[in-house]
């Protein structure tokens, strides 16, 4: 039995032993070599994702300017806390909430809506923190694997001027929109309406992307190969506009407690210098994270503040429509500028249609300047008589009061130039009567027009017959320092001639020197031509407008406003339309006409329509 | 009789190697640029190491100037002492992560655990020497000799310290065959170690690996009676690790089972290590990532990477070209060490030598094998690259012994 002190079994012992060793070493040194030679190019880019994150670098959003290069709208930063749904360890919720200072069941809801986006893509889980709660979070990310921090920007805008309507505000994009787009993340603002959302290609830029170092608990710990892989976002485009910040702050205030719009345009180019659309909304109060009180409450306001009539709003333009009667009548053949009609005071056809201006001898320029309805009836009466309606029509539409003008933002509406296709569509094939074409010719009935579209048709007379294409952005200055002019061109509305114009001309001006404008819209030292007009409203106060041009014989600036449920417009919008023209024109307003400014600024609008109007159908 | 020509020179140096090599690497692990994310106590891991390697220099000079009779008198003393330590220690030991393994001895922390393994070395090969004619092959002589591993194996596993436990008992094979047990028999008992890993990666290797053992035996042996027990045992094992696996293992100990065989089934969570360490180890290449610019050590992928995967640190940093340095030392070591065992003629000091190798031998494997996903993760140190004092001031006190043994080989060769 013992017989193990046989040294040459011990050595054979040890010799095995020995074996054991070299074998389990050369099994492991096998597996080194495995893993660092065979598998070195599996393993290498797995430690490379392990360390390296790409963290995608949202570009600034362009700017908006005014025509000088003022800033009007820029970028303020917000900050925000976003989640990876996928590394969120929900074991860290009551902390994250905790952190955050919110409830856990919010913070919860917000998580799965990032679930329900993207378990992989990163999300906002909550915007416009404030800067202690960011710096919280950010202290405490190590142990919030799957959260992480970011600086947004919000819009920040003058501080003087709203024009929320020409602006537009940005809204988080709808699910939709971020699964169409790679370019949109979740939590991304795009823009929903104005300029924002017509140029928001270029307004938005390229997102960038940046290799972060991280360690093992997701913390960020700086640039990856001293950034060398990074792609740098491009900031969007910058747009220029027309817009002209003094006339835009003025316009805003005049039309301060008041509903109605006005547009203010280059009669050259079609630039527009101003636009108001009156109630306005607090745009501020649309940027960075929403105050959803706010938003439904300017969504049902009755007042529509939301709604921009300066280019959507359809009313009749009244008296303002007989400056493009007189030349689409001259055109027709109708009459000629020598063409003198007696008028009795009012006009006779089947039924009376009265004439507020004194009865006598009227030609067409004298119609304009007293605003006379007799000669238009008239006219009107004889388009009826020899069916050409459409002719009448067609021309009317070559001022842009019909069509839509393709300015350069959202829901611009038509407006209404009636033939008769429409007069069919609308009382039935031939049901329709002489007594809606003639109401037709003092503008009431069932014409009707924006703002910008006798603004665009005001031009049109100043210009010496040019249809302008109205835009609110000169150029698009991108951050590779190419510029993109919009470059409209006008084009000249062929029949119009210089001769009928300078009688129309003619006749704007006395309105503004011995008719309706002369109380408020008649400058010193500016020849003012224009033309007042009240629209007749059906459902409570007349309209007001106010259309006019200036200087006389270079005209540099033209103007259509609208107030409405304010009776005359000579006394409501023409008021607005002098300020603006005096303070385009010499950068302030007289002492002079002080008054007028407060009286606009206190304007109150009569609380019914007077007995005898400026025009009146139902006189009989 | 003595000179300095008979002390063991080269094995001092890959002593010496290996401690400089744990330095470098603790100091990437914990002085690096992952400093930032380390409290300050491991931060001084560096410094305290190095005390720790200067203190076990002198043990190491000392205990050459001891007389190598000492080891074999205080054999049993040594051990009853430890193992009362340790017993202390479950009971009022420092509490660090889930275990209690240190003891708080004049201010200093001592992992009793660490010595308690040379005592048992000691002892064992004491009791299978003391008497001329000891022999495994003798039931109750293997008996008592596995009784004395399984004894502080057991208080380790009190501890809650399983890897230490598993590098004692892999030490009762080594001393029965040392000691004459049949090669069948010895194949017979570590059989359930091997099928139990094949059984764990799958449980058709169990049944193959568990028939090759079978039919090994039988050529061994020439028994087939032998053959077919080891056949039984073989599949009892199989059973068992199956049935083991699913009930009685700890969910995290199951976990750790389960990522080792398939990392990537839960990559953020069991597996998370196991797919850390090995993504370290591959991505170090041919010539590594350079000193303290491995990012899955510098960036904190590592857990433990001062201590259980260190050698993550090496195979990252320093690529194929560092690990086969370190594995060609400690090869040198080894082979080193078991020719000085086979070069004695004293059967203590051999059975002491061989002892002492194959603890660092297992310790080895395991920790390795675990850092390149051959094994389970079993949290064992690297001995004498490893951040830790106890373990290498008793790793050095053990090869200090080793050394001295070895330099009296000649005056020690005859039985008292």
């Amino acid at each position: 039995m013992a017989r193990r002190r046989n040294p040459e079994q011990t050595k054979m012992s040890i010799r095995i032993l020995q074996g054991v060793i070299i074998l389990g070493i050369t099994i492991l040194f096998a597996r080194i070599f495995q893993l660092q030679i065979v598998d070195y190019e599996k393993y290498s880019p797995m430690s490379m994702q392990n360390s390296l994150r790409m963290e995608m670098v949202n570009p600034a959003r362009g700017l908006i300017l005014d025509r000088n290069g003022t800033i009007l709208v820029d970028n303020q930063p917000i900050y925000s806390i976003t989640i990876t749904p996928a590394n969120f360890d929900m074991a860290k919720l009551p902390l994250l909430s905790d952190l955050l200072g919110l409830d856990q069941e919010f913070v919860l809801a917000r998580i799965q809506t990032a679930q329900e986006y993207s378990w992989q893509r990163t999300s906002r889980l909550f915007t416009e923190v404030p800067f202690e709660v960011f710096s919280i979070i950010q202290e405490n990310l190590w142990q919030l694997p799957g959260i992480g921090h970011q600086v947004d920007s919000k819009r920040n805008y003058h501080p003087e001027m709203k024009a929320s309507h020409i602006f537009g505000y940005l809204r988080e994009a709808s699910r939709e929109e971020y699964q169409r787009s790679d370019r949109i993340r979740l939590g991304d603002k795009i823009g929903k309406s104005g300029l924002e959302l017509v140029y928001e290609e270029h307004l938005r830029g390229k997102l960038g992307s940046e290799y972060v170092q991280v360690n093992a608990y997701g913390q960020a710990l700086g640039p990856f190969n001293n950034g060398e892989l990074d792609t740098a976002p491009q900031k969007g485009g910058d747009l220029i506009t027309t817009i002209d910040t003094e006339l835009q702050i003025m316009a805003e205030q005049l039309m301060e407690n008041k509903s109605g719009a006005l547009v203010a345009m280059d009669p050259n180019t079609g630039a527009i210098l101003s636009m108001v659309s009156a109630p306005q909304y607090d745009i501020t109060r649309l940027a960075g994270r929403m105050d959803l009180e706010y938003w439904a409450q300017i969504n049902t306001d009755p007042k529509t503040p939301l709604f921009n009539r300066a280019i959507s709003s359809r009313q009749p333009p009244g008296s303002t429509f007989k400056p493009f009667m007189a030349l689409a009548g001259l055109e027709m053949g109708l009459f000629t500028e020598n063409t003198v009609l007696n008028n009795p005071g009012y006009y006779q056809r089947g039924r009376r249609y009265g004439d507020l201006a004194d009865p006598g001898r009227y030609d067409i320029e004298k119609s304009i300047a007293e605003s006379s309805n007799y000669f238009f009836y008239w006219m009107m009466d004889q388009i009826a008589t020899s069916g050409r309606l459409n002719t009448w029509a067609n021309l009317m539409t070559d001022f842009g009061m019909g069509p839509l003008n393709g300015i350069d933002l959202p829901s611009e509406r038509t407006g209404i130039i009636p033939d008769s296709t429409y007069l069919d569509q609308t009382f039935g094939v031939r049901r329709w009567s002489i007594g809606d074409i003639i109401n037709l010719g003092i503008g009431q009935g069932l014409v009707s027009a924006s703002p910008l579209q006798m603004a665009v048709a005001v031009s049109s007379i100043a210009n010496g017959g040019y249809r302008v294409q109205p835009h609110l952005v000169n150029q698009i200055r991108y951050s590779s320092n190419d510029i993109r002019y919009t470059n409209p061109e006008k084009t000249k509305i062929e029949w119009i001639k210089e001769h009928q114009l300078s009688v129309v001309k003619s006749g704007m001006r006395q309105v503004v020197t011995e008719g309706s404008g002369r109380f408020y819209a008649n400058l010193p030292d500016i020849e003012v031509a224009g033309k007042t007009g009240t629209a007749q409203n059906p459902h409570g106060l007349n309209h007001g407008w106010f259309i006019a041009f200036a200087p006389m014989d270079d005209p540099q600036i033209a103007i259509a406003v609208l107030t409405e449920n304010s009776g005359y417009g000579s006394i409501s919008a023409a008021p607005i339309a002098g300020l603006l023209i005096e303070k385009y024109f010499n950068g302030e307003i007289s002492p002079t006409r002080n008054w007028i400014y407060e009286y606009v600024l206190n304007f109150k609008p009569r609380t019914e329509n007077p007995a005898e109007e400026e025009v009146d159908a139902q006189l009989e | 009789m003595r000179s300095s020509n008979d002390f063991n020179w080269p094995v001092l140096f890959a002593w010496a190697a290996l401690a400089v090599f744990g330095l470098t690497a603790i100091y990437s692990a914990t002085q690096g640029p992952v400093a930032r994310f380390l409290p300050e106590y491991i931060q001084n891991n560096f410094m305290r190491q190095s005390v720790w390697i200067g203190l076990s220099l002198v043990t190491l000079i000392a205990i050459q100037f001891t007389s190598p009779r000492t080891f074999q008198g205080v054999a049993y003393l040594f051990y009853g002492v430890t193992i009362i330590l340790a017993i202390i220690t479950i009971f009022v030991g420092i509490e660090v992560g889930g275990g209690r393994r240190w003891l708080s001895i004049f201010g200093m922390r001592l992992q009793v655990s660490e010595f308690l393994k040379f005592a048992t070395v000691l002892a064992v090969a004491n009791y299978l020497t003391h008497k001329r004619d000891m022999s495994a092959n003798n039931i109750r002589t293997a008996l008592i000799t596995i009784l004395l591993i399984l004894i502080p194996a057991i208080i380790v596993i009190l501890q809650n310290d399983t890897g230490t436990a598993l590098v004692m008992i892999a030490l009762i094979p080594v001393v029965l065959f040392w000691s004459g047990l049949p090669y069948g028999v010895s194949l017979i008992m570590i059989s359930p170690a091997i099928i139990g890993y094949f059984s764990v990666i799958g449980l058709i290797y169990g049944v193959i690996s568990a028939l090759i053992i079978a039919v090994t035996v039988l050529f061994l042996q020439k028994s087939r009676w032998f053959s077919v027990s080891a056949l039984i045992l073989g599949l009892v094992v199989i059973v068992g690790t199956e049935v083991g696996l699913q009930h009685i293992l700890k969910p995290h100990q199951k976990a750790r089972v389960e990522a080792f065989v398939n990392p990537s089934l839960d990559p953020q969570g069991a597996g998370w290590n196991v797919l850390q360490a090995t993504t370290a180890i591959g991505s170090g290449g041919l010539t590594g990532k350079g000193f303290t610019e491995g990012t899955q050590t510098q960036l904190r992928f590592l857990p433990e990477q001062w201590t259980d995967f260190i050698y993550c640190v090496i195979g990252e940093e320093f690529g194929f070209i560092g690990s086969s340095i370190l594995v060609i030392l400690y090869l040198f070591l080894f082979l080193r060490l078991m020719s000085m065992a086979s070069s004695h003629k004293h059967p203590f000091a051999q059975l002491v030598i061989i002892s002492v190798t194959f603890l660092y031998f297992t310790h080895f494997i395991i920790n390795i094998g675990s850092a390149t996903a051959m094994l389970p993760i079993m949290g064992v140190p690297l001995p004498f690259v490893s951040y830790g004092g106890s373990a290498f001031l008793a790793n050095t006190i053990m090869l200090a012994v080793c050394l001295n043994l070895d330099l009296n080989k000649r005056s020690f060769s005859i039985y008292s």
